[in-house]
This record gives C-alpha cells, sequence and structure tokens, in this order.
C-alpha cells in the first residue's frame, strides 16, 4: 500500500513540475496519498486483532482459496460484516459453526455439484459414521484449490489403505497434469493481452468435470471419463498451438521489419557517406 | 515541356516555391561539422506522429466509457484486423518518446546549445518534456484496467497535497469524489486533444525558434569552442560553406530515423511486454488494490527519491527544486564554453546526475 502511495505521488510530479517552475509554489503540506481500499469486514478486524483460537480461522482463511477468490466468512458462516454488534447475531443470519453431519450441506450451498458427487461416493454414504466430511481432506478455513495432490498417501491412509486411491492418482495424473499446463498457458497469453475468456470457460466446465471424479472410487469409471475429458483438453492443446505458431509468425515479420530498417539505413549511410 | 516541369513552373509562379525550396531546404545551410545527435529531434518528430496516426486508428474502435472501455481494447487486440499492432505501436511509441526525448536533451545538454541565444528552445523542449509525460499519464487510465485504475486513483490522490486548492482540484480531474467514469471522459478529453494540440504548438514554437536563431555549431572538431554572441542584438547564426539541409542531412535524419525503426521493431515484435505488466490486461476492480504495482521506468527515480526521504513534502520539494533549476539552466549557466571536456564542473555535475537517476531507476525497480 505505502509503495502504490508514492507512485501516486510521483505521478503527479511531472505536472507539479510546471506549477513549481512558473509560480515558485512552496508546499506546506506534506502528502497524503492514499488509495481508496476496500476496508476489512468486522469479523476479520475482529478475530484478526485477537490471538489464539479465535485468531487462527483468519489466519488460515487469509491463505485460502476462498480470500483469493473474495468469499468472506459470513458468506459461509451468516451474520452482518458490516456491523461489528451484530455480526454474529442469529436474527441477521448468523449460522456459526456447523455440527458434523451438516458440514457436506454447509459447503454444498455453494458447491451444489460437489455436494451431489460426495453424497453419491462412498465417503459420502459414510458420513455420521466415522466417514470424511468435506473439511477432512479440504480443511475448514485453509481451502486450497483442489489439485490431485490431495490424493496422497498421509491424508488417506489416515482413514484406509492408500493402494485404492494410488490407482485413482495414476489414472488421473496425466489429464491434472494436462489440465495445469493449459491452466498456465492461458494465464500467459492473458498476460499479454490475448482475450481467453472463451478457453478459460471452457477449461473451467472440463476442469469441474475432471474434479468431480475427486469423489469417483470406482477407477474404470475414472478411466473412461478421464478419457473424454482427455479429448476436450486436446482441442484447447491445439488452440494454444495455434496461437503459439502466431507468436512465431509475429517474431518472423519482425526480425524481417528489424532487417529491412537495418538495411535501410545502411544504404541511406553509404548514399550519404557518397555525397561527402 | 513534361508534365513536371508544368506542375512547378505553375506552382513557382503562384508560390515561389524555388525560392522557398532554395531558402529552407537546398540553401538551408548547416554546420559541417554537424553530428547525428541532431537527428534525434526529426526521429521525434517522427515517433509524435506515429503516435498521433496510430492513436486516430484506434479512435476507431476504442470506447470512452467505463463500462465498455476495457472491452473496446480487448476487442481492437484480438478482433480488429493489426488491431494489436496499432495498440502495441502506440504503447511502445510512447515509452521510446520517452527515451528519445530524453538522448535529445542530453545531447543539447552535452554540445551546450541551450546557451544563450537559445534560452527559449531549451524552455519551450522543456516544457514539451513535461507534456510527453503528462500524455503518457492520461493515455494510462484510457484501458481502464487495473493498472490503469490504480494508477490514476494515487496521482489524483497527490494532487490533494497543492495547498488550499489541492482538495477541489482533486475533484476537478476526477470529476467527482473517486476515479470513476466521469475520470475517463476527463482524461480522455485530455489525451486526445488538449495535450496533443498542445505539444503540437510547442513543437511548432521549438521549430519556429530554431529556425529564427539558426542551428547551434557543435563544439566538437573546433579550435574555438566558445559561443561569441554577446547578445547586444539579434543575430541568425548562419554557417557559411555549411552542408545543405537537403538532401545531406535529411538522408542523415532518415539514416537516423531507421536505425530507430529497428529499435521499435525489436521491442515491438520481441518483448512489448517490457512496458505492460500482467495488471494491465485484468479489468479495473475499483475494490480490489493490486499488490505490487510500480510506476512506469521514467517515473522510477522518482518514486524512489520518495522513498529516501521522511517525509513525503521533502521528497517533492527537491525533486521539484531539480527539475527547476533543469528548466533554469540556460539562465544560470551563463558561461560561454560549449566543449563539455572544458567544462569539468558541468561534466562532473552531469555525469554524476545521470548515475544518480539510472541507479534510482534501478533501486526503485528491484526495491
Amino acid at each position: 500500500m505505502d509503495r502504490t502511495c508514492h507512485m501516486g505521488a510521483l505521478f503527479v510530479i511531472s505536472s507539479l513540475r510546471t506549477i513549481f517552475i512558473l509560480t515558485g509554489l512552496l508546499f506546506t503540506m506534506t502528502t497524503q496519498a492514499s488509495a481508496a481500499v476496500k476496508s476489512e469486514i468486522v469479523c476479520v478486524q475482529c478475530h484478526g486483532s485477537q490471538t489464539g483460537r479465535f485468531a487462527k480461522p483468519v489466519e488460515l482463511w487469509r491463505g485460502s482459496i476462498h480470500a483469493e477468490n473474495g468469499i468472506n466468512c459470513n458468506h459461509c458462516h451468516g451474520g452482518d460484516p458490516g456491523d461489528a454488534e451484530n455480526a454474529m447475531s442469529p436474527a441477521r443470519g448468523f449460522l456459526g459453526t456447523p455440527v458434523e453431519t451438516g458440514i457436506p450441506g454447509f459447503c454444498g450451498r455453494c458447491h451444489v455439484g460437489v455436494l451431489k458427487d460426495y453424497l453419491g461416493s462412498k465417503h459420502g454414504k459414510n458420513l455420521g459414521k466415522g466417514g470424511p466430511t468435506c473439511i477432512t481432506c479440504h480443511g475448514s478455513h485453509q481451502v486450497k484449490k483442489t489439485t490431485i495432490e490431495l490424493i496422497n498417501e498421509k491424508n488417506c491412509s489416515r482413514c484406509h489403505s492408500y493402494e485404492k486411491p494410488s490407482q485413482i492418482k495414476r489414472a488421473m495424473t496425466a489429464t491434472e497434469a494436462k489440465i495445469v499446463y493449459i491452466d498456465s498457458r492461458l494465464s500467459d497469453f492473458k498476460g499479454k493481452g490475448i482475450d481467453t475468456s472463451a478457453m478459460e470457460k471452457s477449461l473451467f466446465a472440463v476442469r469441474n468435470r475432471f474434479h468431480t471424479l475427486f469423489h469417483e472410487l470406482n477407477v474404470a469409471r475414472i478411466n473412461l471419463q478421464t478419457a473424454e475429458i482427455d479429448k476436450e483438453l486436446e482441442q484447447q492443446l491445439q488452440s494454444i498451438k495455434r496461437l503459439d505458431e502466431t507468436e512465431q509468425k509475429r517474431k518472423l515479420v519482425g526480425v524481417m521489419a528489424i532487417a529491412s530498417a537495418l538495411l535501410a539505413a545502411l544504404v541511406l549511410r553509404l548514399y550519404v557517406k557518397s555525397m561527402d | 515541356m513534361s508534365l513536371y516541369k508544368n506542375i512547378d513552373n505553375w506552382l513557382d509562379v503562384r508560390l515561389g516555391t524555388h525560392s522557398l525550396i532554395e531558402k529552407e531546404l537546398t540553401g538551408y545551410l548547416l554546420p559541417r561539422n554537424i553530428n547525428a545527435w541532431y537527428s534525434l529531434g526529426s526521429v521525434l518528430l517522427f515517433i509524435f506522429s506515429l503516435q498521433i496516426v496510430t492513436g486516430i486508428l484506434l479512435l476507431i474502435y476504442y470506447v470512452p466509457d467505463a463500462d465498455k472501455a476495457f472491452a473496446s481494447v480487448t476487442m481492437i487486440m484480438n478482433r480488429v484486423p493489426f488491431g494489436w499492432l496499432v495498440r502495441m505501436c502506440h504503447v511502445v511509441g510512447s515509452n521510446m518518446m520517452v527515451l528519445i526525448l530524453l538522448f535529445h536533451m542530453l545531447s543539447v545538454l552535452f554540445m551546450g546549445s541551450y546557451k544563450s541565444p537559445r534560452e527559449l528552445n531549451w524552455l519551450s523542449g522543456f516544457i514539451l518534456f513535461n507534456l510527453v509525460m503528462a500524455i503518457s499519464l492520461t493515455g494510462y487510465l484510457l484501458p481502464w484496467s487495473q493498472l490503469s485504475y490504480w494508477a490514476t486513483t494515487v496521482a489524483t490522490n497527490s494532487v490533494g497535497a497543492i495547498p488550499f486548492i489541492g482538495s477541489y482540484l482533486v475533484e476537478f480531474l476526477r470529476g467527482g469524489k473517486l476515479v470513476g467514469p466521469p475520470t475517463l471522459g476527463r482524461f480522455f478529453a485530455l489525451h486526445v486533444a488538449v495535450i496533443p494540440i498542445t505539444i503540437a504548438a510547442f513543437v511548432g514554437i521549438h521549430l519556429v525558434l530554431l529556425q529564427r536563431i539558426g542551428v547551434s555549431t557543435p563544439p566538437f572538431g573546433l579550435k574555438e569552442t566558445k559561443s561569441n554572441w554577446r547578445g547586444d542584438t539579434f543575430r541568425y547564426e548562419e554557417h557559411p560553406g555549411g552542408i545543405p539541409f537537403f538532401p545531406n542531412y535529411l538522408l542523415q535524419d532518415m539514416t537516423s530515423i531507421m536505425l530507430y525503426l529497428a529499435l521499435f521493431f525489436a521491442v515491438l515484435f520481441f518483448d512489448p511486454y517490457l512496458f505492460l505488466p500482467k495488471d494491465a490486461f485484468i479489468p479495473a476492480d475499483p475494490f480490489l488494490t493490486p499488490a505490487h504495482i510500480k510506476p512506469e521506468w521514467y517515473f522510477l527515480p522518482n518514486y524512489q527519491t520518495l522513498k529516501l526521504f521522511p517525509s513525503e513534502f521533502l521528497g517533492l520539494a527537491v525533486q521539484g527544486a531539480a527539475m527547476t533549476f533543469l528548466a533554469l539552466l540556460p539562465f544560470i549557466d551563463r558561461g560561454t564554453e560549449k566543449h563539455p571536456l572544458k567544462r569539468p564542473l558541468f561534466m562532473a555535475c552531469s555525469i554524476g546526475g545521470i548515475l544518480l537517476w539510472i541507479g534510482l531507476a534501478i533501486w526503485g525497480h528491484f526495491s
């Protein structure tokens, strides 16, 4: 923030210079260049200033995919994020912390498709009978972007053997790698002003379909659906290839343009020399 | 008589073109020891023209509306045939214009061309330098990206530091309390009309002054490098036996323009993103401040200077004083010696100043 404020001051210096020169104006005030920043919600203000277990959720949430996407405390827990006194009032929709069997429904208000996948899986069928809930694997506040790395021996072997999860992981790894690669390339292209919105939407849909397999425990079905997803990803890879080719063509034109300019400069220089 | 000769004769009878060409082109003599640095002015004119052409082409598709600006720029970059080329030419060109302008100013400084009687040339050039900075700043907002939005927010905030009128000025610039659609309208008008017209006017003044006073003699390769003009009467600096502007020096100008184009194409086709961070391609979001936003390279020394001083006022005052000194240099440096090697104090100060500027820019970039 401090850097941003300072940057603002220097941007204006160029326009102030003329004023300095023409009027010799002496500044008597210091610049208070503070950018308009959205203030934090009261939940974060209050819990963030505490220590111990009350502060922990805020600390964990700050590093989560939820925080990254602007999903705040009230989006899950309800309440009034703008009124400190009534922030946790049930009258303002505060839900508090769900009981164990209520957790899938709690998360499933937003992740509707995932809830359906989970409830249909062996994991979901064992809800309340020792089976895992969403937070067992995903965490409660430091929710991370879902990747295949969530399937690992440390996580899975807390409840059962790692043999079957390792088969599932093997079946999905190559597809996951393609998705990560495409995502990274799209981010690069986006950073160059290329309109990737259609491809991003398509990848979002494919990735969501792929992630539904994360709750699927039937390896044969995973293989079948992964093959279909791979076909769609192949189309995206072809689009990326075309974009790469366009970039290469532009560079080739660039080489020719540079060479032409240099050649013209050389010819002109020789012509000038011949006139001396 | 050929058609060409007929037209030539027809124009000469009505406009006196032969004598005009003789006076302004073939008979316009330049010092024999003139060097390539003198062609940077022509390079700058070429860049400014290119900026006007690409700017007009961008205007065909650009929509100066906060809801549509970003989408229109995205469309230019992706759907308009060669739109990416036009836009990137405009972006790279604006940065190159600042770079070449700095070199032009340095060459004038080192060759003592700013010295009396050319105080007004220097002042008009200095104002042009500030106008180029202003047109770059106003152009920054137009794509309505995260970079645009936040750069403008903090820039307009800083105007509030001006005593008495600061808060009114902020609101006037923004067209409201916060940066929003009215700000875009104001900056658009400044960028495409007010500042370009002012630049064109000052370019005209700069050239008229040059034409009236004459081209200065470079101090290199001469025994006598002091100016012998006493300042008592007007004097046009003639160069008898010099080289004609046309075709000789015009060819040098064209050579320099071609060399510039080679550099321009290298940046344009191989790394145009040198001047565009990723935030430049994310639509403006008034509720999300980007984490690491840095100014353009030519503002980095100012940025770092402000961080070095305990108060922003001091940082601003020091920079203001430095710029005022630079603007008034021809009135302060009254010595007649033009050769840089015979001006040890000037050499020490200018080289020290350049190194300091570069050092602060590097520091600002990595800080």
